[in-house]
C-alpha cells in the first residue's frame, strides 16, 4: 500500500472580502460594458466570487477567480475539459469546499466562518447535473416533490400540485408517474430542471446539463432553459459548450482556462471577436467539431 | 404369701389375656393385610404379540393376540373368567385358544368365548382344578387406538358361584395408532414397498415408511429452525446496520470497534461461537434459554455479514445521489433515509437473502449443544431406525425453504438488472465529472 503523502500547498494569501456596497460599485463598474443585465439602481450582485483559489492534493485547479453574478443575469461559462469551471460551480453551493478566497451570496459570505448552514444555503442554489442525478427509486413526480417535503416541509398535496405545474413547464406533464429508467436521457435532465426549479431557488447552476445526452435530446433541454432564462427571470450559471444557447440566452459569455478566467464579455463580442489567443483557439475547436 | 402368689397368678393371667389379644389382633391382621392369600387365581403375565411390520411394538387399533395365564390355586376351580381391558380396546371378532396345564400334563378344557366389546367372558364346560395353569390366546383382538400401557384385569366366578376379582396384570405398551401409523401400516402391506426396500440404497436412505415418520417427527424441529432463524434475523438487520454505518463512520475508536467486531466474527466459524455461548455462559453462572440462546448467537453472527453487506451496499451508491439530494438542501439524514437506504435495500436484497438461506442452514449447528431442531430430530430418529432416511427428510426441509428462495433472489436480480439499464450515464458521471473540473 502507498504510504500517504504528506500534501502540503501554498494556500494563496487573499485580501478579506470587500464590503457590499463598495463590491457593488466595483462590481457594477466591471461589468456594465461586458453583460447585457439590464441594472436597476443600487443593485448589488446576487452571487460575488472574490479571489477564489481551489487544490485538489497538490494541484491548484482554481487561481484567484473572481465573478459577479447579477440577479436575473444569465452567466454562460465556457473553456477546456479541466480549466476549473465545474468546480466553480460547485464551489458556489458548497459541493467542493473553497481552499481559498471569498464567496458571497446575497453579501452573505459562505466561504470560511464555518458558521453558514450549508443545507439552508442549497436551497437557494438549485444545481442541474450533467448526469442528471434522478432518485431512480422514485417516480419523475416524487423526485419533484421530495426536496419540497422533506426540506420546505410543504405538505405532499401542496408539493404533488407544484411538481405537476413544474413537470408541465417542462413538457413532461404526462409522464409524472414514470420512473427515471422509463424515461430518455433527455427527459430525465428535464425532470432534474423541474426538480430544482420547484425548491424556486435564487440562482440556478447547470454543470453540463446537456453534455451526457444524445444530439438529438439536447434541444429539449435547452428549450426548458431558454424559458426559464427569457420567461423566468432566473438567474443561471450555465457552465456548456452549446453556443447556440450561450449566443442567444446568455447575457455573458465567460471563459476560463487553466483555473483563471481568460476572458468574459457579451457572447457575441467574447464568440466573434475574441480578444485572447486561448478563447480563439478553444472557440475555433469547438465549431470545428 | 398367699397375697403375694394371689397377685402373682393374676399378673400372669393378665400377661395370657395380653397375649391371646395381641395374637389374635395379629391374626385379623395378617388376613385383612393379605387379599392375596383369598386370591385364588392369580394373574402371572399378559402379553401381546407384536403386530408392527419390522418393529417389535404393539400398535392398538390393530390386530394382535393376547396372552393371558393365570394359575389356580389351591381349594379353588374356576368356572368362567372375564378378561377386560380399557375401553377402547375390542375383543369383538377375536377367537380364544384355552389351554389348561396341571404340572406339566395338558388337561383337555371345553369352553366358551363370549366377546362384548372390552370384555371377554370364557365359561369352561367343566371347572378349571386347583393347582392347574390355564393360558388364554385370544387371537385378533384389539387394544385401544390411543395407546399406552395398558394392564388386563377383570373377575372369575369359583365353583361356589362367587365372583371374585382378578388381580391386574402387568402392563402391555401399546402404539397409538395415529393416521400416520396407519400409513406406515398400509405402506407395509403393500408389495411395492418391500420390493423398494429390497434394494439396499433405497431401503437405507429412502425407506417409503421412514420418510413417512420422519417427516411427521421432524416437523416440529422444523418449526424451531424458522423460527430461530426468523426471530433473530430482525435483529440480526438492526445490529448489521448499526455497525455498517459505525464501520463508515468519521470517528475512529467507532470505526475501531466495528472493525474488530465484524472481523472476528466472520473470522471464526459459527460453530465454534456457539460452543464459546453455549459452553461459557453456563460456567459464569448464566443460564439461558437454550432456544433464546440459540437466536442470540445467530443473530450476531448474521449481523457481521450483513454489515459488510449494508456498507458494501451503501458504498455503491454513486456519489451523485449525495451531491442530488444535498443541492436540494437536504441534510444527511434526510439523504440517508429518503435517498441512499431505498436505494441500498433494493440492490442488497439478493444479497441479504443468500445471507438468510445461510443462516437457515446453520441453524442445523445448534443440533451439536442440544437445541431440538431439525438435525436434533434427524440425528435422533436415525440413532433409533439404524436408518438414514431421516437424514433425507430433513433435506428435504431444508429445501422446501432454500429452494423457493433461491428462485426468488434469482427473479429480484433479474428484475434488478432490468431495471439498473438506462438510468442515464451513469458510469460516466464520477469519472468525468472530476475530469471536468
Amino acid at each position: 500500500m502507498p504510504r500517504k503523502k504528506h500534501v502540503s500547498v501554498d494556500i494563496p494569501e487573499v485580501p478579506p472580502a470587500l464590503s457590499a456596497e463598495e463590491a457593488a460599485a466595483r462590481a457594477y463598474e466591471h461589468d456594465k460594458p461586458l453583460t447585457k443585465h439590464s441594472f436597476e439602481s443600487h443593485e448589488h450582485p446576487i452571487v460575488r466570487i472574490e479571489h477564489l483559489n481551489k487544490s485538489f492534493d497538490e494541484t491548484l485547479v482554481l487561481k484567484d477567480v473572481n465573478l459577479d453574478v447579477w440577479p436575473g443575469e444569465v452567466v454562460v461559462v465556457l473553456g477546456p475539459s479541466g480549466s476549473g469551471k465545474s468546480t466553480m460551480l460547485r464551489c458556489i453551493n458548497l459541493l467542493e469546499t473553497p481552499t481559498a478566497g471569498h464567496i458571497l451570496i446575497e453579501d452573505e459570505e459562505i466561504t470560511g466562518s464555518g458558521k453558514t448552514d450549508v443545507n439552508k444555503l442549497r436551497q437557494n442554489l438549485g444545481m442541474v447535473f450533467q448526469s442528471f442525478n434522478l432518485f431512480p427509486h422514485l417516480t419523475a413526480k416524487e423526485n419533484v416533490m421530495i426536496g419540497q417535503t422533506k426540506v420546505l416541509g410543504k405538505t405532499k398535496e401542496e408539493a404533488e400540485r407544484e411538481a405537476l405545474v413544474q413537470l408541465d413547464a417542462v413538457g413532461l406533464g404526462d409522464r409524472a408517474d414514470f420512473t427515471p429508467a422509463q424515461l430518455s436521457g433527455g427527459q430525465q435532465q428535464r425532470v432534474a430542471i423541474a426538480r430544482a426549479v420547484a425548491m424556486h431557488p435564487d440562482v440556478l447552476l447547470f454543470d453540463e446539463p446537456t453534455s451526457a445526452l444524445d444530439p438529438e435530446l439536447v434541444r429539449g433541454v435547452l428549450d426548458v432553459m431558454r424559458d426559464l432564462a427569457e420567461n423566468g427571470g432566473m438567474t443561471m450559471i450555465v457552465v456548456t459548450h452549446e453556443m447556440g444557447f450561450a449566443r442567444d440566452v446568455a447575457d455573458r459569455a465567460v471563459f476560463m482556462e487553466d483555473g483563471v478566467v481568460v476572458e468574459q464579455g457579451l457572447p457575441e463580442n467574447v464568440f466573434d471577436h475574441p480578444e485572447n489567443e486561448r478563447t480563439a483557439e478553444f472557440l475555433g475547436s469547438i465549431q470545428a467539431k | 404369701m398367699t397375697q403375694r402368689n394371689t397377685s402373682l397368678a393374676r399378673r400372669m393371667a393378665q400377661a395370657l389375656v395380653a397375649c391371646a389379644v395381641a395374637v389374635s389382633m395379629a391374626f385379623c391382621v395378617g388376613v385383612a393385610l393379605a387379599p392375596a392369600g383369598a386370591q385364588a387365581l392369580t394373574t402371572n403375565k399378559a402379553t401381546a404379540r407384536p403386530n408392527e411390520q419390522g418393529g417389535d411394538g404393539v400398535i392398538g387399533g390393530e390386530n394382535t393376540r393376547l396372552t393371558w395365564e393365570g394359575t389356580v390355586d389351591a381349594g379353588e376351580q374356576v368356572e368362567s373368567i372375564t378378561l377386560s381391558l380399557p375401553e377402547g380396546a375390542s375383543f369383538d371378532g377375536s377367537t380364544t385358544r384355552i389351554t389348561v396345564l396341571e404340572g406339566l400334563n395338558r388337561v383337555s378344557v371345553d369352553g366358551t368365548a363370549t366377546p362384548a366389546g372390552d370384555t371377554l367372558k370364557v365359561s369352561f364346560a367343566t371347572p378349571i382344578p386347583e393347582g392347574s395353569l390355564l393360558r388364554l390366546e385370544v387371537t385378533d383382538m384389539k387394544f385401544p387406538e390411543a395407546g399406552g400401557d395398558y394392564a388386563v384385569g377383570g373377575s372369575y366366578v369359583n365353583q361356589a358361584g362367587q365372583t371374585e376379582a382378578l388381580n391386574d396384570s402387568p402392563t402391555v405398551s401399546v402404539i397409538a395408532n395415529t393416521p400416520l401409523q396407519r400409513v406406515v401400516t398400509w405402506l407395509d402391506g403393500q408389495a411395492w414397498v418391500s420390493a423398494w426396500n429390497s434394494n439396499a440404497f433405497l431401503g437405507m436412505f429412502l425407506k417409503p415408511q421412514l420418510i413417512v415418520t420422519s417427516l411427521a417427527t421432524l416437523f416440529p424441529g422444523w418449526l424451531l429452525c424458522l423460527l430461530i432463524v426468523i426471530v433473530a434475523y430482525p435483529f440480526a438487520i438492526a445490529l448489521g446496520l448499526a455497525f455498517a454505518f459505525m464501520k463508515m463512520s468519521r470517528h475512529k475508536p467507532v470505526r475501531a470497534i466495528a472493525i474488530v467486531y465484524i472481523n472476528v466474527l466472520r473470522g471464526t466459524p459459527l460453530f465454534l461461537q456457539i460452543y464459546i455461548a453455549f459452553f461459557g455462559l453456563p460456567m459464569l453462572g448464566v443460564n439461558i434459554n437454550n432456544t433464546i440462546l440459540g437466536i442470540v448467537v445467530m443473530a450476531i453472527n448474521s449481523s457481521a455479514y450483513l454489515a459488510e453487506i449494508f456498507r458494501a451496499g451503501i458504498e455503491s451508491i454513486p456519489v451523485g445521489q449525495y451531491e442530488a439530494a444535498a443541492s436540494l438542501g437536504m441534510n444527511r439524514s434526510q439523504t440517508m433515509v429518503s435517498i441512499i437506504l431505498p436505494q441500498t435495500v433494493r440492490r442488497v436484497i439478493p444479497t441479504v437473502t443468500s445471507d438468510f438461506i445461510m443462516s437457515y442452514k446453520d441453524t442445523s449447528l445448534l443440533s451439536s449443544v442440544g437445541v431440538m431442531e431439525l438435525m436434533m430430530f434427524a440425528k435422533n430418529l436415525t440413532t433409533v431406525s439404524g436408518n438414514i432416511t431421516p437424514y433425507m427428510a430433513a433435506a428435504i426441509f431444508y429445501l422446501i425453504v432454500t429452494l423457493p428462495l433461491s428462485k426468488v433472489v434469482g427473479n429480484i436480480e433479474k428484475r434488478l438488472a432490468h431495471a439498473e439499464k438506462g438510468t442515464g450515464p451513469r458510469p460516466k458521471t464520477t469519472g468525468e465529472a472530476t475530469e471536468n473540473a
